[in-house]
């Protein structure tokens, strides 16, 4: 499945056949991740069919030289997350992601291809160890903190240090003649 | 503390995953939005939790996609304008969705505006120092985050320009001196009691404990 051109063809023609694909594929992941941050199901539910939906309406402002569909869809996830949370006093913070996310790098050649960056983090992630693998998740996923990380998986917190520290020279490898 | 000046790698993805406190969230932003080499690493926290949501259970929808696909709206939507950053916000374009209060001198060269960050527990406001203001020595309980947004100021930690982020918290004790030349403004959050010292910290004081 190529999820940059299939939110690319419901930008250009408004493909339904497209967004289903897109649904099957990432709602039952956003569903997923929402539950793994503590939300409850119904509400996970209800988020990640929204997060899908935007996917449909936001369609034309998605520019894979800035990010991957997943990285893409992981953000909006997050925004509605954050949204969701707070519905009494609106959070502002996804108008801030959004600024930061339009604001223009100041040196263009420096930027490299989203889509680009996306697979090598991708295929990183695979070369990591189950160890490695389970802390980069609580703590880039879910963003607990290192202290919180090491008490959920009852380790010692220099453990979860070395292992992230591991697992970011991994990444940053894959990325290096990019950066 | 960090000796680059920047966020920890902690708090860049406790910020990259909606966890910090929307006032401390605040002032990273204003350094992640200058900051190219934050930029960078946010743009790579934001790659591996893409990355990370391809490898999760999935967890099965109620909903039916096909289903869902016969009722989707139009797509020709209206995106609500982006907000615009105050034009004496030295150019900072995150603090545009919150409420600023006005500039209040509270002398010795020092001026103070709020920031209304709804839902936060932090205190979160702007100050700006003329060129060679000794800021009052002052202790932490909680945390205090500064990203500065013109000029700079100097503390036993370091000096911190434009773009700096400096995370003090209830270890450090300091004294920033503002550049002699081009003063200093900088977005701050506090976090529990901030104890001044000296005529300026009681000055002070009644605006940071609101």
């Amino acid at each position: 499945m190529d999820a940059n051109a299939l939110i690319q063809s419901i930008a250009q023609s408004s493909d339904r056949q497209a967004f289903v694909k897109l649904f099957d594929h990432f709602a039952p992941r956003v569903k997923g991740l929402l539950m793994r941050q503590g939300t409850p199901a119904d509400l996970a539910e209800e988020l990640a069919q929204e997060t899908l939906l935007m996917v449909w309406r936001k369609a034309s402002l998605f520019d894979p030289a800035r990010a991957g569909a997943s990285t893409w869809i992981a953000a909006i996830a997050r925004n509605l997350r954050i949204d969701a949370a707070r519905r009494e006093k609106r959070s502002r913070l996804p108008d801030v992601f959004d600024i930061l996310q339009g604001e223009e790098p100041e040196q263009p050649d420096q930027v490299l291809d989203g889509s680009e960056r996306d697979s090598r983090v991708r295929a990183a992630l695979t070369s990591l160890s189950p160890d490695q693998l389970r802390v980069v998740h609580l703590a880039f996923m879910e963003g607990l903190s290192h202290q919180d990380v090491a008490k959920r998986l009852s380790i010692p917190l220099g453990t979860v240090k070395s292992r992230l520290r591991l697992a970011m020279a991994r990444m940053r490898g894959s990325l290096e003649d990019l950066r | 503390m960090s000796a680059s000046h920047r966020p920890s790698q902690e708090t860049l993805a406790a910020f990259a995953a909606g966890r910090l406190d929307e006032g401390l969230a605040l002032v990273v932003a204003a350094h992640v939005e200058v900051n190219l080499e934050s930029r960078r690493d946010l743009a790579e926290i934001e790659a591996l939790s893409g990355a990370l949501l391809d490898t999760i259970e999935p967890e099965p929808m109620a909903a039916d996609a096909r289903t869902l696909s016969v009722a989707l709206p139009h797509r020709n939507i209206e995106l609500p304008p982006r907000p615009v950053a105050p034009p004496d916000a030295a150019g900072l374009h995150v603090i545009a969705p919150y409420t600023l209060g006005r500039w209040k001198s509270v002398g010795r060269g020092v001026a103070l505006r709020r920031v209304d960050v709804p839902g936060s527990d932090a205190r979160v406001f702007m100050l700006r120092a003329q060129p060679g203001t000794r800021l009052p020595a002052h202790r932490h309980t909680g945390a205090e985050w500064t990203t500065i947004v013109a000029g700079a100021y100097q503390h036993e930690y370091g000096r911190y320009a434009a773009g700096d982020f400096d995370e003090a918290d209830d270890r450090h004790a300091h004294t920033p001196m503002v550049d002699p030349i081009e003063g200093c403004t900088c977005i701050v959050a506090l976090t529990g009691n901030v104890r001044f010292e000296g005529i300026v910290g009681r000055l002070l004081q009644p605006f940071v404990r609101l």
